[in-house]
C-alpha cells in the first residue's frame, strides 16, 4: 500500500514547492486560508492527535503574530480603539491575523515534508540535480554519525586511563583539544582507508549510473502532473487578483474565473489527504479479506 | 595454465633495504581455496594488495602476476576492478555510503549498469546473503559481523572471478566469524570462486581450505595442502599457535605421520595411539579466599528509561590478586559491566564497590588516578599521540612489564602498529597509572596468536605482581589459558562461574576446542597442555607405562 509519503520523493517535492511558493509569495486571502486548512488537515489525517505538545509552538507563533501586528503598525481608516495614544485599527488586526495564517500554514507544511522526507530520499532528489552532491551527502551522512561514536569511545577511554585530572573545566578544555587532535588523525587515517574500499569497487574509472530504491509508478506520475497542472491553471486563474489591505480592506469579487482557481487549489491543498484517506480505506477493505 | 599466477613476484616498499615480498611465486586454479599465513610482518598483506592493481603499494616492484593468462598491468581498468574482489580487515572503515542497500549497489553504479540491472543484481545479492531484513537500515546500526559480510556482499554484486580477504574476521568475534567464513566456503562452492584468506584464527578457516602457504619473511616457505603443511611446520613454530587444537596437539605429542586438522580427526588420534586409563588431572588446591577487589550486589542497569535492563540483577565478587574472566555472548551485558565497574555508567539500582569502597565515594577522579584503569575494546582509542615515543612518555613502569621491545617502533604512528602490537602499547599506556585493578575489553580482538600468548603471560605476571584483574572476552581459549575464574553472561545476569577447568569441562557447547576434542576421553582437559599432560601420563599403547 503507498500512501502519499511512500509516493516518489521527487513528486512529493514537487507537490510541496508548488503548495507553498503560491501562497508564500501571495497575499491572496482565500489561498492562505485554504492552505492552512489543507495542511492541518492533512497533518491531522496521518498523525491523529498524538503529541499534544508539539502544537504548542504554533499556537504561540499564531497568537504573537497575529497581535504584535496591530500594535506594531498603525495603518488602516477603521480604528477600533486608542492604546496609549496609538491607534489600533481593523485593517491592521486582519493583516496580522493573515500574516498568521499564513507563517502557521507554512510551518505545518514543512514539518509534514520533514517527517515525510527521511535522508536518503532527500539524497534521491538531490541526486536528480547532482549525482555528485548526492554522493557527498549519503557519504558524510555515513560519516559524520560514525566520528560522533568514534569521540564518545575515545572519550570514555581516556576519562577511565585519567586523561581528566580533576573536575574543572580547565581540564576538560584541555583533554578535549588533545581528542579533538587525534580525531583528525582518525578521520585522516579512516579516509585513506575508505578511499581505497571505493577505488577497490572502481570509483573514478568512468561514469556512474545511479541507483535507488524509489521508482515511478503510475500514481507518482499522476501526483507529479496533478502537481504542476492544478497549481499552473490555478496560478493562471489567479495572477491580477490584487488584494489590499490598507487603507481598507478590499478583496475583488469572486467571478467564474477566480471561483474555478480557488476550486483547484482547494484539490490541490487536499491532495495529501485525499491520498491519505484513499489508501487507508483501500487497505481497510483488503485487509478484511485477509 | 592457471587461473592466477604469481611468479617470482619481489617487492620493495620505497627507503627500505630489505625487499618485503623475495621471489614469490604461486598458482591458483578456478575454485581454489587458499589460505596465505606468515607472522606479523611476513608480507601477507603486501602480497595481497599487490594482486589487486588498485590496491598495491608504491614501490619497486619486480615479477609478474597475471590473471587467466592476461598480465596484471594489461587489464583494462573495468577488469581489474571487477574481476578481482577485496575484503579488507575492519569492516567500518571499508563502508562507503549511508544506507545498506546503496552499499550493495555502490560498485554497480560504478559499472554505470543501468537502474533495472542493479535492481536486480542488488536484489539477488540480498536474497542469496539473507540480509533483505536489514535492507533499508543505516549501516551504522548494524553490528561488525553484519558489516562485514556486507563488505562481502558489496564485492561479490559485481560477480568477481577471485576473492582476496586479509584478515576479514579478525575483529569479529567467534561467532560472527565463523559464520563469515562459512558464507565465504560456501560462495567458493557454489561459483567456484577462487579464495585467497590471510587470517590470525586458522581454527575455522584451515579445514576448508584446499591449500595453504607459509610466508616468512616476504619468502613461501611452504605451500602445500594444509594436513602436509601443517606437518612440515617445526614444534617451536610461532605458527602453530594459530593452527586447529588437533594439529597443536599433534606437534606437542611429537606425533609422526599424517596431521590431523578437525577434532574428529584429533579424537580419532588420541584413541588409536594413547591408553585413556587416567582420565582426569589432579584438581589444583583452591586458593584462599582473599579480600574482595571488586563487587557487584544485585545491580541493574538500562540505557534509556524504556529499554530493556542490560544488567538484570548481577552480583558477583572478584577476589584481590586473581585473574577474572566474563564470558558470553554480543549483547549479554559484559562490556556494559565493564563500564559499570569503571564508573562510566551509572547503575539504577544496586551497588558496585572498589576494594570494598563505593564506587560513588571515589571523588575528583581519584578512582582513575590510584586505582583501577581500563582497557577499551577499540584499543585506537588509547592513543592521542602522533608517535609511539611520544605516546610512551611516562609509561616507562608499563614498558618495563612488557616482553616487548617498543623502541624499534618509536618513530611510527601508532595506528601503523600491527593489531598485536597495537594492544601491547595501549596495554603499557593505561599500566602506567599503576593501577591496582585492571579491566580489559576483549583483549585479544584483532591479535596475532604469538601476542596472544605473550598477553596470557603478561597477565599472570602482573596478578603475580599483586595486581587483579577482570577481563571480558569471547575468546573462551584465552580465558581457559590465563583465567583463574571464568563466569558466564547471559542475558544481564551471571549464570555460572568457576575455575576454568570445572566451568570449560562442564560446558558442552560454549568451550574450548580441546575440550570439545577431548570430550568422553577426558574429564578435564580444557587446555592444550591439559590435554597434552594426560595424554603423556596415560602413555602410547603398546608401550609400557
Amino acid at each position: 500500500m503507498r500512501s502519499f509519503e511512500d509516493l516518489n520523493p521527487i513528486a512529493v517535492s514537487v507537490y510541496f514547492l508548488m503548495i507553498t511558493f503560491i501562497f508564500m509569495f501571495t497575499m491572496d486571502v482565500f489561498l492562505i486560508v485554504i492552505s492552512f486548512f489543507g495542511a492541518l488537515t492533512y497533518f491531522f489525517t496521518k498523525n491523529g492527535l498524538s503529541k499534544p505538545k508539539s502544537h504548542v509552538f504554533p499556537l504561540i507563533l499564531f497568537i504573537i503574530t497575529a497581535l504584535i501586528n496591530p500594535f506594531i503598525s498603525h495603518n488602516g481608516a477603521t480604528v477600533l480603539f486608542v492604546l496609549n495614544n496609538n491607534p489600533i485599527t481593523l485593517e491592521s488586526a486582519i493583516y496580522g491575523l493573515v500574516m498568521a495564517t499564513m507563517l502557521t500554514g507554512v510551518l505545518y507544511w514543512f514539518r509534514i515534508f520533514s517527517e515525510i522526507m527521511t535522508s536518503e530520499k532527500l539524497i534521491y532528489v538531490f541526486g536528480a540535480l547532482s549525482p555528485k552532491i548526492a554522493l557527498m551527502l549519503s557519504l558524510s551522512l555515513r560519516y559524520v554519525p560514525y566520528f560522533a561514536q568514534q569521540v564518545k569511545k575515545v572519550k570514555n577511554t581516556q576519562t577511565a586511563l585519567g586523561l581528566y585530572k580533576e573536575d574543572n573545566i580547565l581540564d576538560r578544555i584541555r583533554g578535549a583539544m588533545r581528542i579533538f587532535s587525534v580525531m583528525v588523525t582518525w578521520v585522516l587515517e579512516n579516509g585513506i582507508i575508505t578511499a581505497d574500499s571505493m577505488t577497490a569497487r572502481g570509483y573514478g574509472i568512468g561514469k556512474r549510473s545511479r541507483f535507488s530504491i524509489f521508482s515511478w509508478k503510475p500514481w507518482d506520475i499522476s501526483l507529479l502532473a496533478l502537481s504542476c497542472l492544478l497549481s499552473g491553471i490555478a496560478v493562471f486563474l489567479l495572477k491580477n487578483n490584487p488584494f489590499s489591505f490598507y487603507p481598507y480592506f478590499e478583496f475583488p469579487s469572486l467571478n467564474a474565473k477566480t471561483l474555478t482557481g480557488y476550486m483547484l487549489y482547494f484539490l490541490l491543498s487536499l491532495l495529501p489527504t485525499i491520498i491519505h484517506v484513499k489508501e487507508a480505506a483501500k487497505w481497510r477493505f483488503l485487509r478484511s479479506k485477509i | 595454465m592457471a587461473f592466477l599466477a604469481v611468479e617470482n613476484l619481489t617487492f620493495t616498499y620505497p627507503g627500505k633495504k630489505e625487499p618485503a615480498i623475495k621471489g614469490v611465486s604461486f598458482e591458483a586454479e578456478k575454485g581454489e581455496f587458499i589460505c596465505i599465513c606468515g607472522a606479523t610482518g611476513s608480507g601477507k598483506s603486501t602480497l595481497l594488495r599487490l594482486l589487486k592493481r588498485e590496491l598495491a603499494p608504491i614501490g619497486e616492484k619486480s615479477g609478474n602476476i597475471s590473471l587467466s593468462g592476461a598480465n596484471q598491468e594489461a587489464l583494462s581498468d573495468e577488469d581489474s576492478a571487477y574481476k578481482i574482489g577485496f575484503v579488507m580487515q575492519r569492516p567500518e572503515q571499508q563502508l562507503v555510503t549511508d544506507k545498506v542497500w546503496h552499499e550493495l549497489a555502490f560498485g554497480l553504479e560504478n559499472m554505470n549498469l543501468p537502474r533495472a540491472a542493479i535492481a536486480r543484481r542488488v536484489s539477488e545479492m540480498a536474497a542469496y546473503f539473507g540480509i533483505e531484513e536489514w535492507y533499508e537500515k543505516d549501516v551504522n546500526d548494524l553490528s561488525g559481523g553484519q558489516k562485514q559480510l556486507l563488505n562481502l556482499a558489496a564485492v561479490m554484486v559485481m560477480q568477481p572471478d577471485i576473492l582476496i580477504l586479509d584478515e576479514p574476521t579478525s575483529q569479529l568475534d567467534p561467532i560472527a566469524a565463523s559464520e563469515f567464513i562459512q558464507t565465504v566456503k560456501k560462495l567458493n562452492r557454489d561459483f567456484a570462486l577462487t579464495v585467497l584468506i590471510t587470517e590470525h584464527r586458522l581454527e575455522e578457516v584451515v579445514p576448508v581450505s584446499d591449500k595453504m602457504i607459509v610466508l616468512e619473511k616476504g619468502s613461501v616457505l611452504y605451500s602445500d595442502a594444509p594436513e602436509v603443511t601443517i606437518s612440515k611446520l617445526t614444534a617451536d613454530s610461532p605458527l602453530l599457535l594459530a593452527m586447529p587444537a588437533a594439529a597443536r596437539l599433534y606437534h606437542a605429542l611429537s606425533e609422526k605421520g599424517s596431521c590431523p586438522i578437525e577434532i574428529k580427526d584429533g579424537r580419532r588420534m588420541i584413541e588409536q595411539k594413547y591408553r585413556t586409563s587416567i582420565r582426569a588431572l589432579p584438581e589444583p588446591q583452591p586458593s584462599s579466599e582473599t579480600a574482595p577487589a571488586l563487587s557487584f550486589r544485585n545491580v541493574y542497569f538500562r540505557y534509556d528509561r524504556h529499554g530493556r535492563d542490560i544488567l538484570n540483577g548481577v552480583s558477583f565478587t572478584v577476589q584481590t590478586g586473581e585473574i577474572y574472566a566474563i564470558l558470553g555472548g554480543n549483547g549479554s551485558g559484559k562490556t556494559t559491566s565493564l563500564s559499570v565497574a569503571s564508573a562510566l555508567l551509572k547503575p539504577y539500582a544496586g551497588e558496585v564497590r572498589v576494594f570494598d569502597k563505593k564506587i560513588g565515594d571515589y571523588k575528583n577522579q581519584s578512582l582513575y588516578r590510584e586505582c583501577l584503569t581500563r582497557l577499551p575494546q577499540d584499543v585506537q582509542t588509547v592513543f592521542l599521540a602522533n608517535t609511539v615515543k611520544e605516546e610512551l612518555r611516562g609509561a616507562e613502569y608499563g614498558m618495563s612489564l612488557l616482553p616487548i621491545d617498543f623502541t624499534r617502533f618509536f618513530d611510527m604512528h601508532p595506528y601503523d602498529l600491527s593489531g598485536g602490537e597495537q594492544q601491547l602499547l595501549a596495554l603499557a599506556k593505561v599500566l602506567s597509572t599503576k593501577p591496582k585493578l585492571l579491566l580489559l575489553d576483549e583483549p585479544t580482538k584483532g591479535v596475532d596468536a604469538l601476542t596472544k600468548q605473550k598477553l596470557t603471560a603478561v597477565l599472570k605476571s602482573l596478578k603475580d605482581s599483586g595486581m587483579t584483574v577482570v577481563l571480558v572476552t569471547h575468546d573462551v581459549e584465552f580465558a581457559a589459558e590465563t583465567a583463574d575464574k571464568c563466569a558466564m553472561f547471559f542475558r544481564g545476569d551471571l549464570v555460572s562461574a568457576g575455575t576454568p577447568r570445572e566451568f570449560f569441562s562442564k560446558n558442552s557447547f560454549y568451550t574450548t576446542p580441546v575440550s570439545r576434542m577431548t570430550r568422553g576421553i577426558f574429564e578435564n582437559a580444557v587446555t592444550l597442555s591439559g590435554a597434552r599432560d594426560l595424554c603423556l601420563k596415560n602413555g602410547r599403547k603398546g608401550e609400557e607405562a
